[in-house]
């Protein structure tokens, strides 16, 4: 912690946040807002007189509600930066009336309510996404009393009532009359491995972090009887079964089985815990001082924005998604962001030191190789074809392409990331994806629906998160027909209408298009736009005569192989249903509409080239008056 | 006719049996050689592995292939490995197409082993199709911003952070709370050390 | 800006009323019997 706050090339910003990013890969742009902390950090020098003076006392958050602090405060004494700040919320504010007698006692005069939040803006070739996660919150569980009975406590808890640092100074005390428990129990996974309450999965940490806690209780009280209630222990890590033994070689009982339910003695405060221990087959009853809870771990309920912000996307258990569970276990899906820490899974002190590792020698490679290459996915403009009509600057979601009334549209090359949302939504086709053209996609569903098209779901998929939803559920080995072919586009806004008239003109019976949740889209919203081509499809069939329930649209993250392989299984009823005759009067009505599609397109160009040129003679004509003007008095 | 498809080499991959297991690879590699413009064939127990990209390399030379079709596994996993293989045979990267026959194929369909093959088939049909279409491409280069951006101030973070920073690059370092550390500095012992957390 | 809107599923057939928010994020719309994303505004809107 202290190294990080003195390093000459780390710059700490505390009480921050990223607000928004730009860019990609090698040049991103963020922008942090830094929430005024009123006391100059560079000037204080902890000297405390503030706090002593300060009237106003709310619980310490960092001692996990155990003891008070003040409205301005430090948040722990080893605190980066050490320095005071003052929490807006709590202050009673600098009015002569209302207070400010914190301002009276600060000698170094640092405390300075004038300061405002500021937004700073940072330009990154990568970043590395840290955020951790939240210990579970027990209170629903309302069979264990947590914060109705004083003297049940989480392991969180049990953490700072057993530091020196703590509240009571490193005597371990309990919450009701501050004695010291000898009796003290400990069940396991309250809030992991449940379908009742918490998280389904294993939280990873807890079974050590009991194991340690029952040390310490052995080292500082030899007289404490401890007991751990447990389903398994989990010990698979490097010295940690080691661990486990010299707990159980303590003394301290392990019990297989976890309690039903905690009750309390409302006199003595004391708990007694009903549990059956599965390994006697029988059902004790446990007279204790003190219950701790060890919780579990879940994903921080604020990683909404930051998912959101930087597009990343979630396993089923609300951890971050990598790019491959065993391939690429640092890397987020978007390139040149990586993951570190519980943020991705729950994990201990060492694993999260050794993600981090890694995380920061991917930067490295990155950043060390000065210059990279990306993707080869911009648009192409057909000058020619182009009718300066602007929608494809309108739907762009990076603006980058610039247009102005009448004019040509401009590609902003390094401004794009290749989503095709511009080559869709182009009316006349002047827009060419490098390496997503029509063409290509045309030739791909020529190919898939030449022989037996009657038997194909046609499928257009998103490369990062229909198609990679597609991929899981082919590692998870999900089982489903065999009539889905997929067409792999970046984002799902690539599929234009045409494209998918297209496809049932060459005898589709039903056509998947699909892409990434709303959250999830890569493209910022690029995905709206898809909504608005399939309801302009099914408009246009419905108008053909085709039914429009022939066309379906899903939104599946790269996480959801269930989702994925459910939609290909309940949409092989609707496939089966369209008759030859269905397919044939599709095919015929298609072929028409396609010629006439093509008409207005040519028509359109043409009228759009005529007025060009008729505005150009314009111009030559005036230019050639007024130079005809100009030259005339000078003749004379 | 034929003549003016672009010669075209496709490498069917049985990826051990994670492929082949289903689908009849065999049956896939002599239906590829009846694909327009596709002038050879090549079976291969793992594409993926050097083996495998030798032949691909090989055979672009010996075929003056002008478009490679891999059809293996998801071109999530290896689109890149074998855009950079073509790349060291001369060819540019942009003409590669891969067909999944593993994630979307073998894998799904395990119990329906000649729906699995029809389908493979489809998908080298495809990716041949797709293939004929690709034109080369230049990625453009960017220079990298020397900078790293770390969200997050706990144990990871910092460590990342500090691991970044000792390597000589500058580091932001962004901490929604007033203070560094996180967890990990509510923590008093942490195991297996047995030691103070901060 | 509220408005209740007609909506048709294209997988079940299921014909509901969701509200609709003209202004703020568009939301993803799901069919609330089969889960389905494959929603149809129906074309006599009420409101």
């Amino acid at each position: 912690m202290m190294d990080a706050g003195r390093h000459p090339r780390i710059k700490v910003l505390v009480s921050s946040e990223v607000i928004d990013v730009s860019g990609a890969v090698g040049n991103f742009h963020v922008k942090v807002r830094r929430r005024a902390r009123y006391v100059q950090q560079d000037l204080c020098n902890s000297c405390a007189e503030c706090t002593k003076v300060c009237p106003v006392i709310i619980p310490d958050e960092y001692q996990m509600g155990l003891a008070s602090r003040k409205a301005i405060y430090i948040p722990f004494p080893q605190a980066v930066p050490s320095a005071y700040l003052i929490n807006p919320e709590d202050c009673l504010g600098n009015n002569p009336i209302a207070c400010g007698k914190c301002l009276e006692v600060c000698e170094q005069k640092c405390i300075d309510f004038d300061m405002r939040d500021e937004i700073l803006e940072v330009d990154v070739g990568a970043m590395i996404v840290a955020t951790g996660m939240e210990a579970y919150d027990p209170t629903e569980i309302t069979e264990y009393g947590y914060s109705r009975y004083d003297n049940v406590i989480t392991s969180m808890e049990f953490e700072r009532l057993i530091c020196a640092g703590g509240p009571s100074a490193g005597h371990f005390v309990r919450p009701s009359d501050g004695e010291r428990p000898r009796r003290i129990g400990f069940i396991q996974c309250v809030g992991s491995r449940s379908s009742r309450y918490g998280s389904p999965y294993c939280s990873n940490i807890c079974c050590m972090n009991t194991v340690k806690d029952t040390l310490l209780l052995a080292d500082h009280y030899p007289d404490t009887d401890a007991k751990v209630f447990y389903m398994d222990i989990r010990a698979f890590g490097k010295g940690f079964e080691d661990l486990y033994l010299r707990s159980r070689s303590s003394g301290v009982r392990y019990i297989r089985g976890i309690p039903g339910e905690i009750e309390e003695d409302p006199q003595t405060k004391n708990l007694r815990v009903r549990v059956e221990n599965t390994l006697a087959g029988e059902l004790e009853q446990h007279e204790l001082d003190m219950v701790v809870l060890s919780v579990g771990v879940r994903p921080r309920l604020d990683s909404n924005t930051v998912q959101r912000l930087l597009t990343l996307s979630r396993t089923s258990d609300g951890f971050f998604l990598e790019a491959h569970p065993k391939l690429k276990p640092v890397d987020a899906p978007t390139r040149g962001i990586f993951l570190a820490g519980c943020c991705e899974s729950p994990k201990d002190v060492k694993d999260s030191v050794t993600q981090a590792g890694a995380a920061a020698s991917h930067v490295q490679v990155l950043l060390s190789a000065g210059r990279i290459r990306i993707d080869a996915g911009t648009p192409l403009l057909e000058e020619a074809d182009c009718i300066r009509c602007g929608r494809c600057a309108a739907v762009c979601p990076f603006h980058a392409i610039h247009w102005q009334r009448g004019g040509v549209p401009e590609i902003i090359e390094a401004a794009c990331s290749g989503c095709g949302c511009c080559a869709a939504e182009c009316p006349v086709d002047a827009l060419t994806m490098r390496h997503s053209t029509d063409e290509q996609l045309k030739a791909q569903i020529d190919a898939i629906l030449d022989e037996h098209p009657e038997d194909k779901l046609l499928t257009f998929a998103c490369n990062w998160c229909s198609y990679a939803g597609g991929d899981t559920a082919g590692t998870a080995r999900l089982q489903f027909p065999v009539h889905g072919r997929l067409v792999r586009t970046m984002c799902s806004a690539r599929v234009s209408e045409d494209l998918i008239l297209y496809a049932f003109e060459k005898g589709a019976p039903l056509v998947l298009v699909s892409g990434c949740h709303f959250a999830d889209c890569h493209y910022i919203n690029a995905n709206r736009q898809t909504v608005t081509r399939v309801e302009r499809a099914w408009d246009r069939l419905e108008k053909l005569g085709i039914r429009p329930e022939r066309l379906h649209l899903e939104w599946i993250s790269a996480a959801e192989g269930q989702k994925f392989a459910e939609v290909m299984r309940v949409l092989d009823e609707p496939r089966a249903q369209v008759t030859a005759e269905e397919i044939a009067h599709t095919r015929k009505v298609l072929a028409e509409e396609r010629k006439r599609r093509e008409g207005r397109k040519e028509k359109m160009r043409a009228a759009a080239r005529k007025k060009r040129e008729a505005a150009a003679d314009a111009r030559a004509e005036s230019s050639a008056g007024a130079a005809a003007s100009v030259a005339g008095p000078a003749k004379s | 006719m034929e003549n003016n498809f672009p010669r075209t080499g496709v490498f069917i991959c049985d990826c051990g049996l994670n492929i082949a297991g289903t689908v009849d690879t065999a049956a896939v590699t002599e239906y590829a050689q009846s694909l327009p413009g596709v002038v050879c064939v090549v079976h291969n127990k793992y594409t993926c592995a050097d083996p495998g990209q030798n032949e691909i390399r090989k055979a672009i030379g010996e075929h003056k292939l002008e478009r490679v079709v891999v059809a293996s596994c998801t071109p999530r996993m290896h689109e890149l490995t074998f855009r950079a293989c073509v790349a060291q045979a001369g060819l540019n990267p942009y003409l590669m197409e891969m067909a999944n026959l593993r994630e979307h194929c073998s894998w799904v369909h395990a119990g329906d082993p000649a729906g699995a093959t029809q389908k493979a088939k489809d998908l080298v049909r495809s990716a041949v199709a797709r293939a004929h279409e690709l034109q080369p491409q230049i990625e453009p280069e960017v220079d990298v911003t020397q900078a790293a951006l770390v969200i997050g101030g706990g144990i990871a973070g910092i460590q990342a952070a500090l691991d970044i920073a000792d390597g000589g690059m500058q580091v932001y370092l962004v901490e929604k709370e007033p203070s560094i550390g996180g967890l990990m500095a509510q923590l008093d012992k942490t195991y297996p050390t047995m030691d103070c957390s901060i | 800006m509220e408005e209740e809107r007609r909506f048709r599923c294209l997988r079940c057939g299921l014909e509901f009323t969701a509200v609709h928010r003209k202004d703020g994020e568009p939301v993803e719309r799901v069919c609330p019997r089969c889960r389905s994303n494959s929603i149809r505004p129906t074309k006599e809107a009420k409101g």
